[in-house]
């Protein structure tokens, strides 16, 4: 379903809010300019590019450094959409012993695991998707460079 | 055969709203027996279905139960209007993609406008509860009838019968089924019929939903009045009740109305939201109680031909109030910036929350920010009559709350979507 975004759940998620960059979005051409171009025409939202459907998408904050080799490090904030159906590969949420657990989602047609992204920790495995409760799917990870 | 789809209505509401937002990113409290407090951490003002089943009543205080909470394993959590108002406009913004009508009736619960025929409304239901809980998290129920009283009751059957999964459309029933339905049911399960006027309904040999919906409709009108026969009209299915206007909801107070002519500008808006203010302010008034949170909220039509915008917005106050300057501020802090000059809007509402008599409260009134306008004197005079004559001086008058006079909120839970210093944890382990 097309998702209008309503300017107002984007604020609240960011509280305050996600730096903007500045950018030119008109690419540049050979030839004349065009008369019309537009030198500035807002800057480039973050909310809008990094969040797709703005009701189902929710920011997390990371603890622990068992997704590093993910490039995900202990501090980040990830952003995690809920509508999005879990696949082969992706880095999800999942609830483990009640709490929310970083993990990458490998379904085999024999297993479904999780593994971390780091040698240390053990991979979970269970028989089928249905014994796991996959909170949302990672889409983007904030980085703290 | 092919009838023309009729216009049905659907009340959607969240199953234990406050406990299943307490959830979302808890999940140990799945299953678990919780509470949540009133501001203050006062009473019971929201129960899961296990704390329910043990026998824990609404409006406890909570040092009543706190001894005896760990021995059951019930957890309490103070009310955290910042989480709750944010996943109740997410519901809401939801609502709004399967219906153009949605009359967001209270945090929790909102009536939509739905056509087609009975299955597919089943189906449309069905969407429904699991786009909401696919995308949010939540488990809500659907009712669907002919009229606002018939959703309401529909909604009810979705959340007493477990076979109908959380959807229930009365029409899919035949008319014997829902004469038996409602004949098992006390009158005072009727929306809108309060139990002080179920005992007059009663004398009158009206004891059950089925006894009030075949009864005389003027002698009804004669003896209780419009509203009552409005009931049974609209049990009968046909739709009489507009939503709009004040009422109360649980410990809610909503003032919602639509504009006769489009509101356009933010300084128009401002000037709505002080009327709203000022109305919503005098019912909590009226009724001796104070607010703890609000919503607020405009939006434009959905059949005009631009795109469709509804800010909606939460504020919590530092201390319950009913002040109408402090709940104008407060609307206008949180919605104002949010309302675009040019767009076209058709309505606009002030919910307040957390709604508690004034009296639990007294001892923080010393503390309520004063603003300008309101009588120095009388102020000063009351916190005198209540604490004596050296307890104030004007050298007090205009200082504002620091933090620690704030509202007790110990058990408070992460406000994990509106504030990025208390985003929920993942772990990485």
């Amino acid at each position: 379903m097309a998702q209008p975004l309503s300017p107002w759940t984007v604020r609240p998620l960011s509280g305050e809010s996600i730096p903007a960059i500045l950018a030119a979005s008109t690419a540049v051409q050979a030839g004349f300019p065009s008369p019309a171009q537009d030198y500035f025409d807002g800057r480039v939202d973050l909310n809008t590019h990094l969040i797709k459907d703005v009701n189902s998408t929710f920011i997390v904050r990371v603890a622990g450094d068992s997704m590093k080799n993910a490039g995900i490090s202990d501090g980040d904030e990830v952003i995690v959409d809920r509508a999005l159906t879990p696949r082969d590969g992706d880095v999800v949420v999942a609830v483990l012993d009640g709490e929310l657990t970083l993990k990458r989602l490998f379904i085999r047609s024999e297993r479904v695991l999780l593994k971390a992204e780091n040698p240390h920790y053990p991979d979970i495995s269970v028989a089928a998707l249905s014994e796991l409760t996959i909170w949302g799917v990672v889409t983007r990870c904030l980085h703290h460079v | 055969m092919s009838e023309a789809p009729q216009r049905r209505i659907a009340l959607v509401d969240v199953n234990s709203f406050f406990a299943s937002c307490e959830r979302i990113f808890d999940p140990r409290l799945e299953g678990k027996p919780v509470v949540v407090l009133s501001n203050n951490d006062g009473c019971v003002v929201a129960r899961s279905n296990e704390a329910k089943a043990l026998g824990v009543a609404m409006g406890v205080p909570w040092f009543k139960l706190s001894a005896w909470a760990p021995s059951v394993g019930l957890v309490a959590r103070s009310s955290n209007y910042e989480l709750y108002g944010d996943m109740s406009a997410r519901v809401m913004s939801i609502l709004h993609e399967f219906s153009p009508h949605v009359e967001v009736y209270s945090i929790d619960e909102a009536f939509l406008e739905l056509q087609g025929t009975p299955e597919e409304l089943v189906e449309k239901g069905r969407q429904i509860k699991a786009a909401i809980h696919n995308r949010v998290g939540l488990p809500v129920c659907v009712g669907i009838g002919r009229s606002k009283t018939q959703a309401k009751l529909a909604n009810s059957g979705a959340k007493k019968s477990a076979g109908l999964n959380g959807v229930c459309n009365l029409e899919t029933f035949g008319p014997d089924r829902i004469d038996q339905i409602m004949a098992a049911l006390p009158v005072d399960n009727i929306w809108g019929i309060a139990r002080r006027l179920s005992k007059r309904l009663n004398s009158m040999g009206i004891h059950t939903i089925k006894d009030l919906r075949d009864a005389d409709p003027v002698r009804i009108k004669k003896k209780f009045g419009v509203v009552v026969q409005r009931s049974l009209y609209e049990l009968r299915g046909i739709d009489c009740i507009t939503l709009e206007g004040e009422r109360l909801v649980k410990n809610q107070v909503m003032y919602s109305r639509s504009f006769a002519t489009p509101v356009t500008t933010r300084k128009q808006m401002e000037e709505v939201l002080a009327v709203y203010a000022q109305r919503v302010s005098k019912r909590l008034r009226k009724q001796g109680s104070v607010a703890g949170a609000l919503t607020c909220f405009a939006g434009t039509s959905r059949f005009a031909n631009e795109p469709f915008h509804s800010p909606y917005m939460n504020a919590v106050f530092s201390v319950p109030t009913n002040d109408p300057v402090e709940i104008l501020k407060a609307s206008s802090a949180v919605l104002l910036d949010r309302i675009e000059d040019g767009r076209k809007y058709v309505r606009a509402g002030i919910m307040l929350h957390d709604v508690s008599p004034k009296s639990s409260h007294q001892y923080l009134d010393l503390f309520t920010p004063v603003h300008e306008s309101r009588q120095l004197g009388e102020v000063l005079d009351q916190v005198m009559e209540k604490h004596g004559a050296f307890s104030i001086g004007l050298g007090a008058a205009g200082f504002k709350s620091p933090r620690h006079w704030e509202m007790k909120r110990e058990m408070l839970s992460l406000r994990a979507t509106t504030r990025w210093d208390e985003l929920a944890t993942v772990h990485a382990r």
